[in-house]
């Protein structure tokens, strides 16, 4: 038993390494590339357009169709997919999150009103709110942000909801109602820390769907300005390149893969360390 | 087994008058089309598409007929004439032409289709003011009718050949709901309409009493897809026989032509592309400014390296196929040393913000703009771009007049006639025309309407593009082809520069 249970520990560990390893090691270029990359890969050069990986020294991962350098662009791209990925999914917690602890704790009107405008809002594709969100206030990394945002905090709001229900009639929080503990207290310090688990896992998930849902938007010419790089813009573009240069597409699609991967791992452990119910021994 | 042309016909003829349900067997005369886009309604007054008239140009005749070499050549009409200084024309019928329900064709079917696009009914339809010129439909005898017009007009003849003026059964026209008419198009054409999915593709059957001679196809289907990968990838398994334009992306062409079953149709098309300017306000308001920022472009090497040789460069706003270009005519040469010391005339400081507007769905276009933009940061302007939804830019951003320094404009016009697209580019109060209003520029638009001597007119419009340019109201790019992905064993099939495609003489091994 106590064996089984250190290797399980050992096991958490290679996924925190592995996790801080690959988002850590994203992060850090990203954030250090105006000093590694000064010229933030804008640089066209028509005549060395297309030219493959690991062939220059100085464009060790090829150039795309412009010219520009693919490692450039990638380690620049980064800061655009990053900050939206980061922000919009810290945004939609914090908003779902309150949605959905007064909905699920006082129940009543305010759970009536937050989950029947959840609903609808639900009821809504993304892209028709996508299209009339950005018709209305117009493009740029800002809007494309609170847009995510208000497309997101539903998904919270309804797993905390679900979850607040179920908590409500465990014995701790009749206890801690019983001896009057003020009800901003519960919320926070009894319920928050039992739903933590599940809103860290979709969250880890999220920054991975939110990064793709920029590209999506940034492709649909709704998103960031196409001069600025961001690893969606540089997948929609070389989209239609894959078939005879794949660096285009690949390298942006392999630092999306390692930074999400990176993320769901120290997800996992997160919500091991956080859940309470994970700390007796399972 | 080789079935002689008419046997093969005849069999079609026969299995299509068996009772549904009875499907031809698949003979290797079935030719597959993908096209980028689904017109939605087949009513030639309804549409304004190109790829509608992929489809239509093999339902419908028209008086006359353009086909790829864009002469104008005897259709449903044998002959005509031009009578009363250009504002009658006098049109001889062809006899013994059946509609592909039965009805007979004659001079009452040139005036019913000619007052049903000019009436209330082609009021509702985009097609109407192309013909607005036509007064009245005379019908002489029943073979001979004639157009009276308010002035002369030297365009109809090739406006006849095509869209509106593609000639409907007036019984069956009136007899059905709009709807089924819609969904059912019945003209005089090569080929019939047996079946139409809506978003997914539509059949044709050849009609083997056409007056030009049953067509050597059985069956011709047309896939809706508007995905390039897709069409392309279809194209590569064998499932699609020919990718027609606007689909195949630069970046793809490599890839058809590795493939040794298939081929790319490189044509000359009407369709041009320019980065125009807001002349009303901002920096572009300035000619100097406009003028460097041409020259700071290196168009040259962008049509080079981004779009592998498939364009032209311009130095006006149409192609080598339009009527009233002019070959002597020069782009701006690329020279930024001239165009910083424009700039710097112009009291424009570094770093001065242009916004370059596009549609989002145009990836090469994309491309191109990214160059012009990174051209521009080169002489200290800071050029960002902004992608629209397509519908957004045309029917908002650019006729409102809330564009950024530059915008993206895309123009074909099948007539290839320069009046068609300066008029509407350059005249006052049009609607692609939000910023500028120049009174010598209207006044000399206005003059070569009516004129039908063709040389004299052809010398105005030719003034007209040079004073566009001297005025720099636009970053003249390129003239692009049109794509073309074939497979190999269709033969006898000719690219036409417009998508127009008549199929009466392709065969399929």
């Amino acid at each position: 038993m106590a064996q089984a249970v250190s290797r399980l520990r050992h096991f958490k560990n290679i996924e925190f390494i592995l996790g801080v390893l690959l988002a850590g090691t994203m992060t850090l270029a990203v954030l250090f590339s105006p000093l590694l990359f000064p010229g933030g890969g804008e640089q066209i050069d028509l005549a060395a357009r297309l030219t493959k990986p690991f062939t220059d020294w100085t464009h060790i991962l090829g150039t795309d169709p412009l010219g520009r350098d693919v490692l450039a662009r990638v380690v620049t791209g980064g800061k655009i997919s990053l900050l939206v990925g980061f922000t919009s999914v810290a945004g939609a917690v914090v908003v779902g999150v309150v949605m959905g602890l007064i909905s699920g704790y006082y129940r009543g009107f305010w759970d009536m009103l937050v989950m029947r405008f959840a609903d609808v809002q639900l009821a809504l594709p993304f892209i028709l709110l996508a299209i009339t969100f950005i018709a209305i206030v117009g493009g740029g990394i800002t809007n494309t942000i609170v847009l995510l945002i208000v497309s997101q905090w539903v998904q919270y709001a309804r797993l905390v909801r679900g979850s607040v229900l179920s908590l409500n009639d465990r014995e701790f929080i009749h206890a801690a109602k019983a001896i009057g503990v003020p009800d901003f207290k519960i919320l926070f310090q009894h319920l928050l820390p039992n739903l933590a688990g599940p809103v860290i896992v979709l969250m880890t998930l999220n920054v991975a769907t939110n990064i793709l849902l920029e590209s999506s938007l940034t492709f649909l010419g709704l998103g960031v300005d196409p001069t600025i790089p961001s690893w969606g813009g540089m997948l929609a573009d070389g989209r239609t390149y894959l078939q005879n240069a794949w660096w285009v597409s690949v390298f942006p699609g392999l630092a999306i893969l390692f930074t999400v991967l990176g993320l769901n791992l120290l997800g996992d452990w997160l919500r091991d360390l956080l859940d309470p119910t994970g700390r007796t021994e399972t | 087994m080789k079935l002689g042309i008419t046997r093969g016909a005849l069999l079609a003829a026969v299995l299509a008058a068996l009772p549904f349900g009875v499907t031809p067997a698949q003979a290797a005369g079935t030719l597959t089309i993908s096209s980028p886009q689904d017109p939605g309604s087949w009513d030639p007054i309804d549409t304004f598409l190109v790829n509608w008239s992929s489809v239509a140009t093999n339902i419908y005749d028209g008086l006359v007929y353009r086909g790829p070499d864009t002469k104008i050549v005897p259709g449903l009409a044998t002959e005509w004439d031009v009578l009363d200084e250009g504002k009658r024309l006098r049109f001889k019928l062809r006899e013994g032409v059946k509609f592909h329900n039965g009805e007979d064709f004659n001079a009452e079917a040139v005036k019913f289709t000619f007052d049903r696009l000019l009436g209330e009914e082609g009021k509702k339809g985009p097609q109407r003011s192309n013909y607005a010129v036509i007064e009245k439909v005379e019908i002489v005898d029943d073979f001979t009718v004639d157009l009276v017009l308010t002035q002369p007009d030297p365009v109809l003849i090739t406006k006849l050949a095509g869209y509106g003026a593609m000639i409907v059964p007036p019984k069956y026209v009136t007899e059905n709901e709009e709807d089924f008419v819609n969904a059912n198009p019945v003209g005089t054409g090569p080929f019939k309409m047996t079946s139409y999915e809506p978003k997914v593709g539509v059949k044709l059957e050849a009609f083997a009493d056409h007056w030009g001679g049953a067509p050597k196809l059985d069956a011709v289907e047309y896939r809706f897809i508007s995905e390039p990968a897709t069409a392309v990838a279809e194209l590569q398994a064998g499932r699609v026989d020919i990718v027609i334009p606007p689909t195949i992306p630069i970046s793809m062409v490599p890839t058809i032509e590795a493939d040794d079953k298939l081929e790319i149709r490189s044509v000359t098309s009407p369709t041009v592309y320019a980065l125009r300017f807001n002349t009303g306000n901002g920096i572009t308001a300035d000619e100097r400014v406009r003028k460097a920022m041409i020259m700071a472009v290196d168009r040259k090497a962008i049509i080079d390296a981004v779009l592998g040789g498939q364009a032209k460069q311009i130095a006006s706003f149409q192609s080598e196929l339009s009527f009233g270009y002019d070959p002597e005519m020069e782009p701006l040469p690329f020279d930024q040393a001239k165009a910083k010391e424009l700039l710097k005339e112009a009291g424009i400081a570094a770093g001065a913000p242009v916004q370059i507007d596009i549609r989002g769905n145009d990836a090469t276009f994309g491309e191109v703009t990214q160059a012009v933009a990174s051209y521009l940061q080169m002489v200290g302007l800071n050029a960002t771009i902004k992608p629209y939804e397509t519908n957004v830019l045309l029917n908002d951003i650019i006729p409102q007049g809330k564009t950024g320094e530059m915008f993206q404009q895309s123009w074909g016009g099948w007539t290839l006639d320069y009046d068609n697209t300066a008029y509407l580019m350059y005249h006052t109060g049009e609607r692609w025309n939000p910023y500028d209003s120049d009174k010598e520029l209207d006044a000399l638009l206005e003059s070569q309407r009516p004129m039908i001597d063709a040389e004299k007119r052809e010398k105005v419009l030719q003034e007209i593009a040079h004073y566009a340019a001297d005025r720099a109201l636009e970053m003249p790019l390129y003239n692009l082809n049109a794509l073309y992905g074939v497979n190999k064993r269709v033969k006898n099939f000719i690219a036409p520069p417009d998508s127009r495609m008549r199929l009466n003489e392709v065969e399929v091994e």
